[in-house]
């Protein structure tokens, strides 16, 4: 028995493979198990080449990386376009359609040569059991289903849903091209050792992504007002908005662009309401004159930015981290404004919530570094228990504070009252020039220079937030990995893959990338002498960004990669070995020197 | 054909002397849209339009912004710009005041142009700027697949708009005329010979022309379809309309329902262009573009004694 499998498959647009993915990891999630799913199209705008990846597991899946327990090719051509997405190894079990006339011992996968190989007659199975070839699908997740023992009742009865307007005949072609798979799976079974286990609980998980987490998120928080501009791989938010925001007392504004979007949500904040934007790289970049303006006026909001590959249009539908520097540095003026990155999409939650808590508390806009594959990928969440996050608002004025009232009022803290219209004598002018305390502007370099201090002295409670670092792994050991976003995923992959091993490792994952809070990398590389900054960035935007703030040992490196490169846990070991050994090493050096 | 749509011959032929045939303008990469986008329509009749008018690529740009549509210059082999979203006339202004002489072509769908681009519609074409400018509208967003745009009707469900779309939409061709624009025209993807006229006359006209075309999305609009045109769309030529008649072209820009008129609603060629207006365009250097760069030691020395 195995603990986990990663299958992929890929075909021709119309082949069904991404709906053939879902089924699967619907199924699975019913029964209990983790998993994850990713899917990639070819550059067509629709109808090319399609390919999805599922990791199913017995317990948590950290990401959906490693090479494929089982690769399912309804064509060459078009698997082959899918290259290092789907990569198959000589231990990859391999199903393909028979009609591609290719001979099993002579797949076109240069350099391996897979030991288990099905050729499956898959277009004439569905042909002759639902009397079309469009059941192709249907014939795969029977085969899956049967070889790994998954959700044969669920899959069933979800083909039975799913083709009950078609009427009983296309209902009962499709069972039977269902039962075809299974069939073909029975007289084919696989060996003990590439089973799949029962899942370590039998709770059914909720299957869903980040964008629609992050959108469920903002109405948990209280957020009533979205303003946006559609943007690959952001869009999902404002649609999930769209259709649920209604039922819960608030609205949306699909504006004319990004800057509309975002100065929409500038004035529903001043207004009063938690107010939310989402958007991706270019329209990032556009929002950057907006979230400065409610820098200075302290006004509440948050922003998610879903990265994907840059500089301008890059890749839109990869992910990559290389906003981090944006994220933090855009805005011309002193200015500072958090930053937070969830690890995962059931994470995206609870980040987004405290997203609005930290906007309400530091009447800041925040911005929240998610990325395309978390935002886009499925996944599998054990069920939220809500009453674990608490909700923060602005801080409002008093009675005795509206007599007189000083929107901006230098206190002790740095937080001042926000009033908002409607409300007697808490009358005030929001700008973006230079103000006074009572919001009065002003060019007088004094003033200026106490309400820096205040704008960014409020910030200073934000850094004794240790529960937005994670860290994992012996406390003392001489070896430390940091990583971000999803790519933590890996990071905690190699990490686990590394201490099987008993090697002496530990990880941090900031989840509160900006400001970087010096004294947690402090305490951090305390016992570190080698290392890695983990990336999917070119530069390694966080490892220089920690640079600047914190001293981070000489011999800790980043392993960084644009986007559409993924990191292999398997490489970050590899790494991790070649240090453990360059430590002993020196070690053995010095005790020869001192013997 | 009413005589507006002919084409004065004022362009010059390929000097290269090198054959122009339709292959000439064929692009490098094949299009990616989705088999019977309406945009495939737009791409062939521009292509035409080019070489009934002996344009060599290489004395055209087309410029596009992000969408779809904007996918268009990679499939056309001129010179071209793959721009940024809503932003192909911002590139187009300076690309033409940089050269002259170029004829350049901005392209693009109706949210980049009327939506994120819609400022600088507004002020491209109240400078009647010496371009053309092609909209491939079809009344919804693309690339993002299939939200609401600019140009949706009222009440069409979109993802973005489960509940039908609330807003009003934006009419580009009285938009054009009361903006400034000199030459504005409307086409539609099944009339391809139509068409090809329009873009002639839009690249051939001195000053900013818009030709808005309806190009149906096939995947995302399933309300104005090529079935919905087709018995609605009437070519204002065949209805004997006077396109320097103001009043009249506003009237049948403002039509959108039983009846949708096609064709040249407005032109005039009284009005100087942007380039027209600038001196050291008119000194006898030729286009800025092919000029040395840096500036002669004498004027060099005048700059730094006016500093003086
Ligand atoms: C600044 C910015 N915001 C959003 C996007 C995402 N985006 C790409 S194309 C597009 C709209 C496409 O609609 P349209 O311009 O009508 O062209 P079509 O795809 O329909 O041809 C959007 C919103 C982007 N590329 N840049
Ligand atoms: S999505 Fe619509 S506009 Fe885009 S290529 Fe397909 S049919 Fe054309």
């Amino acid at each position: 028995m195995i603990q986990d499998v990663i299958i992929g498959i890929a075909g021709a647009g119309g082949d069904g493979v991404i709906s053939a993915g879902e089924s699967l990891i619907t199924a699975a999630a019913l029964e209990g198990y983790h998993g994850m799913m990713t899917k990639s199209f070819g550059s067509q705008i629709r109808g090319g080449e399609a390919s999805c990846r599922v990791r199913l597991s017995t317990h948590p899946v950290l990401n959906p990386n490693g090479p494929l327990d089982v690769a399912v090719a309804l064509n060459w051509e078009d698997f082959r376009r899918f290259g290092a997405e789907l990569p198959v190894e000589s231990s990859t079990m391999v199903v393909y359609e028979s009609r591609t006339g290719v001979a099993a011992d002579q797949l076109p996968l240069e350099g391996v040569r897979p030991g288990v190989v099905f050729s499956v007659p898959i277009a004439e199975m569905a042909q002759q059991n639902a009397g079309t070839e469009k059941a192709k699908n249907i014939v795969i997740i029977g085969l899956l289903a049967g070889w790994f023992g998954i959700g044969r009742e669920s899959m069933l009865a979800g083909i039975r849903k799913k083709f009950a307007r078609k009427g009983a005949e296309v209902v009962e072609g499709n069972a039977r091209a269902f039962q075809a798979g299974l069939d073909f799976a029975e007289a084919h079974p696989l060996k003990e050792d590439r089973k799949l286990g029962a899942p370590h609980n039998r709770s059914a998980k909720m299957l869903t992504d980040g964008n629609d987490i992050c959108a469920a998120a903002a109405i948990f928080a209280g957020c009533t007002f979205f303003g946006g501009y559609p943007i690959t791989p952001s869009t999902e938010i404002m649609q999930f908005l769209d259709r649920e925001i209604w039922k819960y007392g608030g609205a949306v504004l699909q504006a004319e662009d990004e800057i509309a979007g975002v100065g929409a949500v500038v004035g529903a904040s001043f207004a009063g309401k938690k107010a939310m934007t989402a958007t991706s790289g270019p329209g990032m970049s556009l929002k950057t004159e907006m979230l400065g303006l409610a820098s200075i006026a302290e006004l509440p909001l948050v922003c998610i930015n879903v990265q994907r590959g840059g500089p301008s249009t890059g890749i839109p539908t990869k992910a990559e981290q290389s906003d981090l520097f944006q994220a933090a540095f855009s805005a011309h003026g002193d200015c500072l404004r958090p930053v937070l990155a969830p690890v995962s999409v059931g994470d995206t939650f609870g980040i987004t919530v405290e997203a609005f808590n930290l906007a309400e508390q530091y009447q800041t806009p925040v911005i929240v570094l998610s990325d395309q594959e978390i935002a886009q990928r499925k996944e599998t969440v054990e069920p939220i228990d809500t009453s674990r996050f608490g909700l923060v608002e602005r801080r409002r004025p008093t009675d005795a504070e509206l007599v007189n009232y000083t929107r901006f009022k230098v206190t002790e803290s740095g937080i001042s009252p926000i009033s908002q219209p409607g409300v007697p004598g808490g009358n005030y002018l929001a700008s973006g020039i230079e103000h006074n305390e009572a919001g009065g502007p002003t060019a007088n370099g004094e003033t200026h220079a106490r309400m820096n201090e205040k704008r960014f002295r409020k910030f200073n409670s934000l850094k004794n937030r240790r529960d937005l670092f994670a860290v994992e792994g012996e406390p003392d050991a001489p070896i430390g990995l940091v990583s971000w976003g999803s790519v933590s995923g890996v990071a905690k992959e190699a990490l686990r893959l590394a201490q099987a091993e008993g090697l002496h490792v530990k990880l941090l994952v900031p989840k509160l990338l900006y400001p970087v809070v010096e004294t947690v990398y402090q305490d951090f590389f305390a016992s570190v002498r080698r290392g890695l900054f983990i990336e999917q960035s070119f530069q390694g935007q966080l490892y220089r960004l920690v640079r600047m703030y914190a001293d981070v040992p000489a011999r800790v490196r980043p392993l960084a990669k644009s986007g559409s490169n993924p990191i292999q846990p398997t490489e970050v070991l590899e790494r991790l070995r070649e240090m453990v050994a360059s430590l002993q090493a020196t070690h053995q050096h010095a005790e020869a020197i001192e013997g | 054909m009413s005589t507006a749509l002919q084409v004065e011959p004022t362009i010059e032929t390929s000097k290269s002397g090198a054959q122009l045939v339709k292959d000439t303008y064929k692009g490098k990469v094949h299009p990616d849209w989705c088999p019977g986008c309406g945009d495939f329509s737009v791409l062939s009749a521009l292509q035409t339009a080019l070489l009934e008018l002996r344009l060599s690529p290489h004395q055209v740009v087309v410029i596009s912004g992000i969408g779809c549509s904007s996918n268009l210059p990679g499939f056309i082999n001129t010179y071209g710009m793959h721009t940024l979203h809503g932003r192909s006339l911002a590139v187009g202004v300076g690309l033409k005041l940089a050269n002259h002489e170029l004829k350049v072509i901005c392209v693009g769908g109706d949210g980049d142009g009327y939506g994120i681009g819609g400022n600088h519609f507004l002020h491209t074409l109240r400078r009647n700027v010496d371009l053309t400018y092609i909209v491939m509208d079809n009344q919804i967003y693309g690339l993002t697949t299939g939200q609401t745009s600019p140009t949706s009707v009222k009440g069409m469900k979109t993802k973005s708009t489960p509940h039908g779309n609330v807003e009003n939409p934006i009419n580009p061709i009285p938009l054009a005329m009361v903006g400034g624009a000199t030459y504005v025209a409307r086409g539609f993807s099944g009339k391809q010979k139509h068409l090809v006229e329009l873009f002639k006359g839009a690249i051939t006209h001195h000053g900013f022309a818009l030709v808005d075309v309806f190009s149906p999305c096939v995947t995302y609009n399933k309300d104005n379809t090529y079935q919905w045109f087709n018995p609605r769309v009437k070519p204002l030529e065949e209805q004997g309309h006077d396109p320097t008649d103001f009043h009249k072209a506003l009237d049948k820009g403002y039509q959108f329902g039983e009846e949708v008129p096609i064709g040249l609603f407005w032109k005039r060629n009284d009005l100087p262009t942007l380039e027209d207006l600038e001196p050291v365009l008119h000194d006898g250097g030729g286009p800025l573009a092919f000029r040395g760069l840096g500036i002669p030691g004498e004027q060099c020395r005048a700059l730094i004694q006016e500093l003086l």
